[in-house]
């Protein structure tokens, strides 16, 4: 079982998801508007501005996340630190395998869509034994 | 790196909370830093030298020298 958040860490990691919860609030109604408008008849740049436009709302998500680090002891900062490492390592490695699979044993084509989750996934996988190995 | 720092604790009647927040660090990390799973940096080993007044050398000492000695 994963340890509650100690009270030291209670103000960090409550700052931490109110400022993910809005940036991903944002995010979610960036998205569906720009999914709305690309079914509209608007111009071609207007849709690639629609497409850009959740960059605005993820980079909060990463200013928070930094924000939270750079928040936390030394000992917790490296926990995020050696979670993010594999989780860079997992994606960037697994997707570049996979890309050899595309072109050489014809897999089915990966969209670049699911880096992201990927990503983010293997770091809640990875920060969860990394937590588990030092209890 | 080894530590004295649960028997410290213990001689004081410290829990590892109550020395987290003199340490202004995480309980979890105090359990790390006992349990030898994790070294502190220096400012923090400072830190807990000054927390139970005593020096960093006679709270840590390095594996090769400790074995030495025993």
């Amino acid at each position: 079982m994963i340890e509650p958040v100690s009270d030291k860490l209670k103000p960090v990691a409550q700052r931490y998801a109110r400022d993910m919860i809005i940036a991903a609030l944002l995010y979610s109604v960036v998205v569906f508007a720009g999914a709305y408008a690309t079914r509209l008849e608007l111009p071609h740049w207007l849709i690639i501005v629609a497409a850009i436009t959740p960059l605005g709302p993820a980079l909060l998500m990463l200013r928070a996340y930094v924000t939270f680090v750079n928040a936390v002891d030394e000992f917790q900062r490296r926990i995020q630190s050696e979670a993010v490492m594999i989780a860079a390592g997992v994606t960037g490695f697994g997707t570049f395998t996979y890309g050899f699979l595309e072109e050489w044993a014809g897999f089915p084509h990966l969209p670049l869509i699911w880096v992201l989750p990927i990503l983010i996934g293997s770091w809640g996988v990875a920060l969860c034994i990394i937590r588990l190995r030092y209890k | 790196m080894r530590n004295r720092l649960k028997v410290l604790r213990a001689e004081r009647n410290w829990s590892q909370a109550e020395l987290a927040d003199k340490l202004d660090v995480s309980r979890q990390s105090v359990n790390a830093i006992e349990t030898g799973k994790y070294d502190p940096s220096l400012p923090l080993a400072f830190k807990i030298a000054k927390v139970f007044a005593l020096t960093i050398e006679q709270i840590f000492s390095d594996d090769e020298v400790a074995q030495a000695a025993e």
